[in-house]
């Protein structure tokens, strides 16, 4: 039986591999921490006299409540033996505020996390959600990518995505760990029902206008969130560590994509949009436009998820389109297949 | 999410890609609580993994050796890289590996289609034959979704087969020849010359391979990246179903039983000038790697026509390379006329497609390692177009 610990259990993906985990007969305990209060849909989860999931709020990208957690009497009766580190990925523009040092939130709570993992003796396995925006994309309107695929190191990529390369690099480095298992999961945009999308560098957050580049429509791949939660409970069985493209079947051009989210798609001519990102970096609205969305702006990518199926057992079961909600208004909506 | 539990009809929406019916909005907690492949799926891993007699992960043992040999390889998952020796006890044939197994993206036979009334112009003005050829290409589009992984979409491919069937019947009168080498299905690599300045030599092949095969094979050129780098020209291309010639669109494509086209001369087949039309300049060598690797056939074709469609005169090198474009060109009309002078003359096309040459089932996979034997075969390739081109020519 497994106990598991899940970061950023209070967000939407966080929240979807909670209710997941929950209902995997192999998984008896889950410590969910996170930022906020506990979501209203824990509800019936933390009710009753023992119940299999707590909830703890705390500050991930801090030394010192990590530190407490981890020596905390709660944690160590839990005896977690699996942590799955879901990254923050509310708003996007606070995901740019540097901490002391310069370090992002996301690169911060990465190292902390992962140092935490190798002092720990009872945790065997760490699960952490990456980003597939981490890829060097070469020119072209889709490119097939493979865990295999160069990295982008260039130090002029986006704050954002700077974020995710290091918290890759983080666990990367961690891959081969004899004692620690340690798999990462490299998902690309993350779509939700009711047309919430997730991990995009400039689709995320509200419904509003996004550029993009006047000349180029990418194509972006897709997965559901239900499909990421599939994904982790994968890995939490599967005994085998590394790297693993997630993916769902769909990929949509970026203009269709924003459609469907509810964005208007402004196409801007390709120099303007370096004008236009330093402009929202001086007025501090990064991510109102997306216009940092650089490179994602005119190239695509879809991935390669022949290593997650072959070694995880993971194939996507979840289809993306849209339907008719409630309201009337057709939304972006993932059904399964 | 509330608001999408309502259970409403959803065939009524103009781009639902859900199959009508099918409830949307459920319980969250349905899709775990309903039977999941996923489930199967980690059961047989478990079960394989509890046959295996260790306790911990034996792939990572066997990963400490690979590690120790290669510190710096790139990352790889550890069960891959288990020894062979561990691996003769696992179960076999595995049921996870069928489960998994890739089909081969096909076409249905064109005798199977049922073709829906025209709708609008473009459908009136292709012919029932063209409009069968077309929807058997648009299954290559997973599901109901309107593009496929890489970027092909069926709607733009309908509208640009109007335009390049015309010039194909009409401008180039192309005849072509060998089609009984395209294979039926599975994965093939075209090896082709290639001429002028625009490449209507690889429009052309797909039209003749669409039009010429049964079930309808969709030839997927393999262009340049710096066409991706150009605004429109990058969207044209994905949306009629060329790719990116990165190893890894290479490596998918293939996989996935599809028909490539190369040009292999690159960007200099395109630089020949007229004094050395037709005469084919060194291969590059990397479809031969993919092509041992996927275990594909490569089909040299001869192109008649691509390198008398805009003659070269001169190029330009020290201006192409100042202005960052592959060739800046003098030809008998351009830049005289403009931007219209690079548009193609009204040549005859002609299009042989060769033997396969079956490298693969000599070599095997392995031999993509050598890269004198890759040269080799690439040079034996270059030779046997070169005789081709020559043959037909005359």
């Amino acid at each position: 039986m497994t106990h598991v610990l899940v970061t950023h259990a209070d967000e939407p993906i966080g929240r979807r591999v909670v209710k997941n985990l929950y209902h995997d007969p192999n998984v008896e305990v889950i410590f969910a921490i996170g930022s906020g209060p506990p979501p209203r849909k824990f509800d019936p989860y933390l009710a009753g006299s023992e119940p299999r999931v707590t909830y703890t709020r705390l500050d991930l990208a801090k030394h010192r409540p990590v530190h407490d957690l981890f020596h905390s009497a709660g944690f160590r009766a839990a005896e977690i033996d699996t942590v799955v580190y879901v990254p923050r990925h509310g708003a996007g523009s606070s995901l740019n505020e540097p901490l002391v040092g310069g370090i992002s939130e996301r690169t911060a709570e990465s190292r902390l996390l992962l140092q935490h993992c190798l002092e720990t003796r009872t945790i065997q396995h760490l699960i952490a959600i990456g980003s597939a925006f981490v890829y060097r994309l070469p020119p072209g309107n889709a490119n097939h990518l493979s865990e295999e695929s160069e990295l982008n190191l260039d130090p002029n990529v986006m704050p954002e995505v700077r974020a995710w390369i290091d918290s890759d690099m983080i666990f990367h480095s961690e891959v081969h760990n004899d004692r620690l298992r340690v798999v990462l999961l490299r998902v690309p945009t993350v779509v939700a029902a009711g047309g919430y999308v997730y991990l995009h560098p400039s689709l995320a957050g509200r419904p509003g206008s996004r550029v993009r580049a006047l000349g180029f429509d990418p194509i972006c791949a897709l997965v559901s969130d239900k499909d990421v939660a599939r994904a982790v409970r994968a890995a939490t069985r599967a005994p085998v560590s590394g790297i693993f493209n997630i993916a769902g079947g769909e990929a949509i051009p970026l203009s269709l994509l924003s459609r469907w989210t509810g964005h208007t798609s402004i196409p801007v001519p390709g120099p303007l949009l370096g004008m236009l990102d330093a402009t929202e970096r001086v007025l501090g609205i990064e991510s109102r436009l997306g216009a940092s969305g650089g490179v994602h702006l005119r190239y695509g990518f879809t991935l390669d998820t022949d290593r997650a199926a072959e070694e995880l057992g993971f194939r996507s079961q979840y289809r993306i389109g849209l339907a008719r909600a409630g309201d009337g208004a057709l939304r972006l909506d993932t059904a399964s297949v | 999410m509330s608001e999408i539990e309502s259970p409403q009809p959803v065939a009524e929406t103009p781009n639902a890609l859900v199959a009508p019916g099918r409830a949307l909005g459920r319980d969250p907690f349905d899709d775990v609580a309903s039977s999941d492949p996923l489930d199967e799926a980690l059961e047989q891993l478990e079960t394989r993994e509890s046959r295996r007699p260790m306790d911990r992960p034996r792939a990572r043992r066997a990963h400490r050796s690979v590690r120790a040999a290669a510190p710096a390889t790139a990352p790889r998952s550890t069960a891959r890289q288990a020894d062979p020796a561990a691996d003769a006890d696992a179960p076999k044939p595995d049921n996870l590996a069928r489960l998994i197994r890739r089909r081969w993206s096909t076409t249905p036979p064109l005798a199977e289609i049922e073709l829906p009334p025209p709708k609008g112009l473009i459908d009136r003005l292709l012919s029932s034959d063209e409009r069968r050829v077309l929807a058997s290409l648009a299954h290559l589009v997973e599901g109901e979704a309107p593009y496929d992984r890489f970027g092909y979409s069926p709607e733009v491919m309908k509208s640009t087969f109007l335009v390049m069937r015309t010039l194909y019947q009409y401008y180039f009168r192309v005849r072509s020849e060998g089609h009984e080498h395209i294979p039926h299905e599975g994965p093939a690599v075209l090896a082709g010359n290639h001429g002028g300045l625009l490449p209507f030599d690889a429009a052309m092949a797909v039209i003749d391979g669409a039009l010429h095969t049964d079930p309808p094979r969709l030839i997927r050129t393999v262009v340049d990246r710096w066409a991706g780098t150009l605004p429109w020209v990058n969207l044209f291309y994905a949306r009629a179903g060329q790719v990116i010639g990165t190893r890894e669109n290479f490596d998918k494509l293939l996989r996935d039983g599809q028909l490539l086209l190369v040009f292999p001369e690159g960007i200099e087949g395109m630089r020949k000038t007229i004094a050395h039309r037709y005469r084919l300049q060194e291969f590059r060598v990397g479809f031969i790697e993919q092509a041992l690797r996927s275990r594909a056939p490569i089909i040299p074709v001869a192109f008649i026509g691509s390198d008398d469609q805009t003659p070269i005169l001169f190029d330009i090198k020290p201006l192409a390379r100042k202005l960052g474009i592959p060739v800046a060109p003098i030809t008998p009309t351009f830049p005289w006329l403009g931007p219209l002078g690079i548009l193609p003359y009204p040549v005859s096309y002609r299009i042989v497609y060769g033997e396969p040459l079956r490298y693969h089932e000599r070599f095997g996979p392995e031999g993509a390692d050598d890269p004198r034997l890759v040269r080799y075969l690439a040079n034996q390739v270059r030779r046997t177009v070169q005789l081709m081109i020559d043959r037909n020519r005359q």
